[in-house]
């Protein structure tokens, strides 16, 4: 398409949301803005466990919102926790409504067009689960099979990649979706953190997931709104903090029962 | 650098928003088709008191209209399995949609029935129409002609409310914009062109019911 | 790492996710039952302009999902320099979606009072304004009061949506508490009952309502 066709399409479609103009009032320095508040406001998944899901008290509790209060602790200002959606996350950075995206977020070409993002945080051990006596070892196996996924994870992310045309992949909304599918047999397997599956082995017997073969090691990052490098940066030498003082390694163990690996 | 829009990453999946789009009014279409058969039916057990299916529409329709879609919706795809039924996230998706409208235009027609004048039917009588005619020239049809733009209103609610088959990954029009921005991250221009899909449809889907209507039931004499 | 909920646990915080659905409801129908009026005025209005900007209206929020809706205002506005609170874009989208309904529904009663009506009351030099405060909607509202009401069972499940923009009601406490539970039967159940409870006095009201009409026609 033209370039000047795809700008009269901007502009018309823009020009048609109402909008006034096609950008953001420029946040100059989120990074001061946070300071000057005493507030860093982040957006978590509240239906993602381990990394974010609710307690008793439906407060958001898991390892993005620990590293959302590591994060805000190394800043020494108060964590605001924003419980967002698959559907919702990316727009609420966008729109300057949050600072940051911890939501376990992978990466690929396209979304770093929209977002910026910092180092790993978080290792994400995401494997294809299935029934026990299932002949499933690679994912070469998985043809003609018919897989759940959570739409937009990162393992939707990395099994699409590697997975041929002749796997079925059904997304769906949620995690609670993802499983219910496969415990009622909607769908032969599921793609799923390590950590998922042995929580649903503890609470179900009705059809035990076993593990069939790992997902390449697909970490997460924290997402940034484009533009605030000083943020970025700064987001960037915490992390790299924590990853050598034991704080991140404190997390991992806490929510994935596993040490942070030395590749991270 | 402030947030920039491009709707380019997005039109790139054009093909994915028109299929969900067509799959979405696919499932409106058999929804419609299905769920008013059965909202004719309903109506004329309620209308007419013909027990105990008339008791038994009546628990149907409060049901279904006092729970929300999504819950229906999982109570089909999760829940029959456990009786031996297992639906494809379509099938269920189809089934969900025929149940809803068929509660809420069992309610309707009962309406337009009820609104028939008595006299009609007795003058149906002297002219020796049979049962099957009388029903069909002086019940049913002025019964829909009188609240056909109430149900074509249902259908496309039903339509827009189809959006949550996403959930259960019923590849409609919202699971495409949905798969879209989850790739790309242009969540605002995707549900900006889904919205406006939706839009044109429901258009689209009022006139061609509105003018099917016209053409086969409020058209003819009554 | 995952914690037990009990059953009271669960059912006291959809008790909570409950008041916020109710709570937005009462908002939706107050403030779309203000508007909706204002755009029947419109609607009915003699002026063609009025007619058309009403009518657009109209087709616009029935012929769009709330969702969606919900979505520009709360995250469009921001782009154009508005910042929007949750309840303001909450207010807003549910304004807009119940009043094009309520201005549909009710145009249906207006248009069954008698045109002779309005001739009657044109004869007596009334405006439009007053035709329609004195003697138009008086009679409207006989028949308007049932579908109004099944309406707002409608209004009260539409709510749901509401969790694009953060709002923790009914729904979204459900589905929190299903991934954080893997227990959907129980959960989605007893969200289904939740509604219920909300809804069914609201239809049954409808209805009895509908029956004393039929009894006073």
């Amino acid at each position: 398409m033209s370039n000047q066709r795809r700008n009269f399409l901007r502009s018309a479609l823009a020009g048609a949301a109402l909008l006034a103009c096609a950008s953001l009032p420029a946040h100059a320095d989120t990074l001061a803005d946070i300071q000057r508040n005493g507030t860093l406001r982040v957006a978590v998944p509240q239906d993602f466990p381990p990394f974010g899901s609710v307690g008793t008290d439906l407060k958001p509790q898991g390892y993005d919102i620990d590293t959302a209060a590591l994060i805000a602790r190394e800043l020494g200002v108060k964590v605001e926790l924003i419980p967002v959606t698959s559907t919702n996350r990316i727009p609420f950075l966008t729109t300057g409504k949050a600072d940051l995206v911890i939501s376990s977020l992978g990466k690929n070409a396209e979304r770093e067009l929209v977002i910026d993002f910092s180092d790993a945080y978080a290792p994400f051990f995401n494997g294809v689960f299935g029934p026990e006596d299932a002949a499933v070892a690679t994912v070469a196996d998985l043809d003609g099979k018919t897989v759940g996924v959570t739409r937009g994870s990162v393992e939707d992310l990395e099994l699409s990649k590697i997975a041929s045309d002749k796997v079925t992949i059904r997304r769906f909304e949620d995690n609670n979706a993802t499983i219910s599918a496969y415990l009622t047999g909607q769908v032969q397997f599921i793609a799923t953190g390590n950590v998922v599956a042995a929580a649903v082995n503890d609470l179900t017997k009705l059809r035990r997931l076993s593990a069939k073969f790992l997902i390449k090691n697909s970490p997460c990052y924290v997402g940034v709104a484009k533009g605030q490098s000083a943020l970025l940066t700064r987001v960037n030498e915490i992390i790299a903090k924590a990853k050598t003082d034991g704080s991140l390694e404190a997390v991992s163990q806490r929510w994935l029962k596993a040490p942070l690996p030395a590749d991270l | 650098m402030a947030y920039q829009f491009d709707f380019a990453p997005v039109l790139a999946h054009t093909d994915l928003l028109l299929q969900g789009a067509a799959a979405t009014l696919g499932l409106t279409a058999a929804g419609a088709v299905l769920g008013i058969a059965l909202g004719v039916l309903g109506a004329i057990c309620r209308a007419w008191r013909i027990q105990p299916f008339s008791a038994a529409f009546g628990v149907y329709v409060e049901a279904i209209r006092n729970t929300p879609f999504l819950v229906q919706l999982f109570f089909i795809f999760f829940g029959l399995p456990a009786l031996g039924v297992k639906l494809s996230g379509w099938e269920a998706s189809i089934l969900a949609m025929v149940i809803n409208l068929g509660a809420y235009s069992t309610e309707i027609i009962r309406a337009g029935i009820e609104a028939t004048p008595h006299g009609q039917m007795e003058a149906a009588a002297s002219l020796a129409l049979n049962r099957a005619q009388t029903f069909v020239y002086v019940v049913l049809r002025p019964a829909l002609a009188r609240v056909w733009p109430a149900l074509v209103s249902q259908v496309i609610i039903v339509m827009l409310g189809s959006a949550v088959c996403s959930q259960i990954a019923a590849e409609e029009l919202t699971f495409a914009a949905n798969f879209i921005q989850s790739r790309n991250f242009r969540a605002f221009e995707t549900f900006f062109l889904a919205t406006a899909l939706y839009f044109a449809m429901a258009l689209l889907v009022r006139q061609l019911l509105m003018r099917l209507g016209q053409r086969f039931i409020v058209g003819r004499p009554r | 790492m995952f914690v037990q909920f009990t059953t009271w646990d669960i059912v006291r915080n959809l008790l909570e996710g409950g008041k916020w659905t109710l709570a937005l409801s009462l908002i939706a129908f107050v403030l779309g039952g203000t508007a909706g009026l204002l755009v029947l005025f419109l609607r009915m209005a003699r002026n063609r302009v009025a007619q058309a900007l009403a009518k657009g209206y109209i087709e616009l929020f029935q012929g769009t999902p709330l969702l969606m809706q919900l979505f520009i205002v709360f995250f469009g506005l921001p782009l154009a320099g508005i910042d929007v609170s949750p309840w303001l874009a909450a207010a807003l989208g549910l304004t807009l979606f119940t009043s094009a309904y309520l201005a549909e529904i009710w145009r249906g009663c207006v248009e069954s009072v008698p045109r002779g009506q309005w001739e009657a009351s044109a004869s007596l030099a009334l405006g439009f304004t007053q035709q329609m405060r004195h003697v138009i909607l008086p009679q409207a509202l006989r028949v308007a009061i049932a579908p109004t009401v099944g309406f707002s069972v409608q209004v009260v499940k539409g709510t749901a949506v509401t969790s694009i923009i953060g709002f923790t009601e009914l729904t979204k406490t459900g589905s929190m508490l299903a991934n954080a539970t893997f227990q959907p039967f129980l959960v989605f159940g007893l969200v289904a009952a939740g509604y219920f409870a909300l809804c069914y006095p609201l239809s049954l009201y409808a209805k009895s309502l509908e029956r004393k009409f039929h009894v006073a026609r």
